[in-house]
């Protein structure tokens, strides 16, 4: 019968955060262990096999050729190509899906005449628009960051209107007796905050699928960039530089998608 | 259909109805007719069986579903969709969680035309009313269901409306939260004079908040009956009086749920 009583269940006001760093130094342990154990697997099957190491060579060389191509700068080089194609496609993508799946989601007239389209093309995959992609932009750029637009151009769309779709009747309903009155007022104060989340989630696995487009765009016709250092490599019969090109698309790929989390974690919420 | 009159009353509800179309193409008297005036300050509770319609009238009254037949006068003035003037509390808070906790009793505030230093101030003092004004920076996910409810209710208040709605507000929350949130929507309602309909399946409720109480009758839901209660506040809920009161209610709501049953099957 006491006011007090119901105090209980609430939270207490302030929160400690003091544990950021060690949480971090936490949280990348598996990865290192993860890492260890395959080196470890690795060198054992380089001792028992004893393979030519063109074929595989073992870890020590690779880390040497790593540390060479890392310090004359060519690694950078090709990441930096790959990473700037990626970054192109996969903001032109945003720029256009982000608006396009936010008025897919709020009308249904607009949905019904644009996602036909949508089913049509999306079940083919951006790397068997790689020879069309030669044919119409030929080697250059703007062969590679068409196809790595096709790549992260779907994701970004789907969840956008995933997200526009998955608001809240109630949020909406809230919005319109608080004061949005008119749709487009609406839409902006309470479905696109609303839909935020979801649209970085899908920015987040467009970036990811993006970054395998670009691979396999750079395998098949380049001069430049990860895919191509790997294409090379083959060409050369030099399994050293593939597996260092191995190693730096799996280590950006990962520091992209962590990045990308803590986007999610910290302003997935919290956007206006 | 009565012509609507233009009383001053803050709400007027006549010859109310709705009727929806099912899929098989024919129509389900979901409502009605309703007539109802509320007299300015009032606190009207609906209490009714589920599936009786009272949600349905609630989303009228709030502007969200037009009535198939009969109007709705606010001030006199038939209502023609959501407005402002109408704020409601919902049962699952329907608070925005992109906002902070000040920004979300602000909300309605901006789409006013109030300046920018006077919405801050004035969702403060909403904020100090339901015992927040410490919690004015914290994300929603930080609160407590209770505490939800209470930003919500700061929410409806501030945006200073002729009329409030509350769609079982507290029909989501553990019985203690809810009794110390039915204390303090009555403390908050005595000080602010507003006029409030409310809707609960709640007998109890219905009696400790009260000025008058509709029972609503099972589909289509209509006026059953009616009770005004002038004991003061706070009530007691097992006095003789209360007690008797919620027997009667019992049986009546009790007749209306059978009904709904044996109508099923």
């Amino acid at each position: 019968m006491n006011i007090a009583s119901a105090k209980n269940s609430a939270p207490g006001p302030g929160r400690t955060s003091h544990r950021r760093w060690p949480a971090n130094a936490v949280r990348a342990l598996p990865f290192c262990y993860a890492a260890i154990v395959i080196v470890l697997v690795w060198q054992i099957v380089v001792d028992i096999t004893k393979p030519d190491p063109s074929i595989l060579p073992p870890p020590i060389d690779v880390a040497w050729t790593f540390g060479h191509l890392a310090g004359d700068g060519e690694l950078a080089v090709h990441a930096g190509y790959s990473v700037a194609r990626v970054i192109t496609a996969w903001l032109l993508s945003g720029i256009i899906a982000i608006p396009l799946g936010l008025l897919m989601g709020s009308s249904q007239h607009f949905e019904r005449i644009v996602n036909p389209f949508v089913e049509l093309l999306r079940p083919i995959s951006p790397l068997a628009w790689i020879p069309m992609a030669i044919l119409w932009f030929g080697i250059g750029e703007s062969g590679k960051v068409f196809v790595v637009f096709i790549g992260t151009f779907f994701p970004i769309l789907l969840s956008t209107v995933a997200g526009a779709k998955g608001v809240d009747p109630v949020l909406l309903h809230a919005g319109q007796v608080f004061g949005c009155t008119n749709r487009l007022t609406l839409f902006r104060r309470v479905v696109v905050p609303a839909a935020l989340p979801s649209i970085v989630v899908g920015l987040r696995v467009a970036f990811g699928t993006g970054w395998a487009a670009i691979i396999a765009a750079e395998l098949v016709a380049a001069h430049s960039g990860l895919g191509y250092l790997i294409a090379n490599g083959m060409d050369i019969l030099r399994a050293d530089q593939v597996l260092v090109g191995m190693i730096a698309i799996g280590v950006l790929g990962f520091l992209f998608d962590t990045f990308f989390r803590y986007l999610q974690a910290h302003y997935g919420r919290t956007a206006r | 259909m009565n012509a609507p009159l233009t009383t001053g009353k803050p709400l007027c509800i006549s010859g109310l109805t709705k009727t929806y179309e099912t899929r098989t193409g024919e129509s389900m008297e979901a409502l009605g007719p309703i007539s109802v005036d509320v007299a300015a300050g009032e606190f009207l509770v609906v209490v009714g069986p589920s599936g009786c319609g009272k949600s349905t009238l609630l989303q009228i009254l709030a502007g969200f579903l037009k009535p198939t037949d009969g109007t709705v006068s606010v001030n006199g003035e038939i209502i023609t969709g959501p407005s402002i003037d109408r704020s409601m509390i919902f049962q699952s808070y329907a608070l925005f969680p992109w906002l902070s906790v000040l920004d979300n009793v602000r909300f309605g505030l901006r789409r006013k035309t109030i300046p920018r230093e006077q919405q801050r101030s004035i969702a403060l003092q909403y904020l100090r009313l339901v015992g927040l004004q410490d919690f004015a920076d914290k994300n929603i996910d930080e609160l407590s269901g209770g505490m939800k409810q209470r930003v919500a209710i700061a929410r409806a208040f501030a945006v200073n409306p002729s009329i409030l709605l509350m769609d079982e507000p507290f029909g989501a929350l553990d019985a203690l939260t809810r009794r110390f949130l039915q204390r303090e929507l009555l403390r908050i309602w005595q000080e602010q004079q507003r006029t409030v309909v409310f809707i609960t399946h709640s007998v109890n409720e219905a009696i400790f908040l009260a000025d008058r109480i509709l029972v609503m009758s099972s589909r289509p839901g209509r006026i059953r009956a009616e009770w005004r209660l002038n004991s003061p506040r706070p009530r007691d809920l097992n006095s003789d009086q209360h007690r008797r009161l919620e027997a009667e209610i019992f049986s009546l709501l009790d007749e209306e749920v059978t009904k709904t049953f044996s109508w099923a099957t």
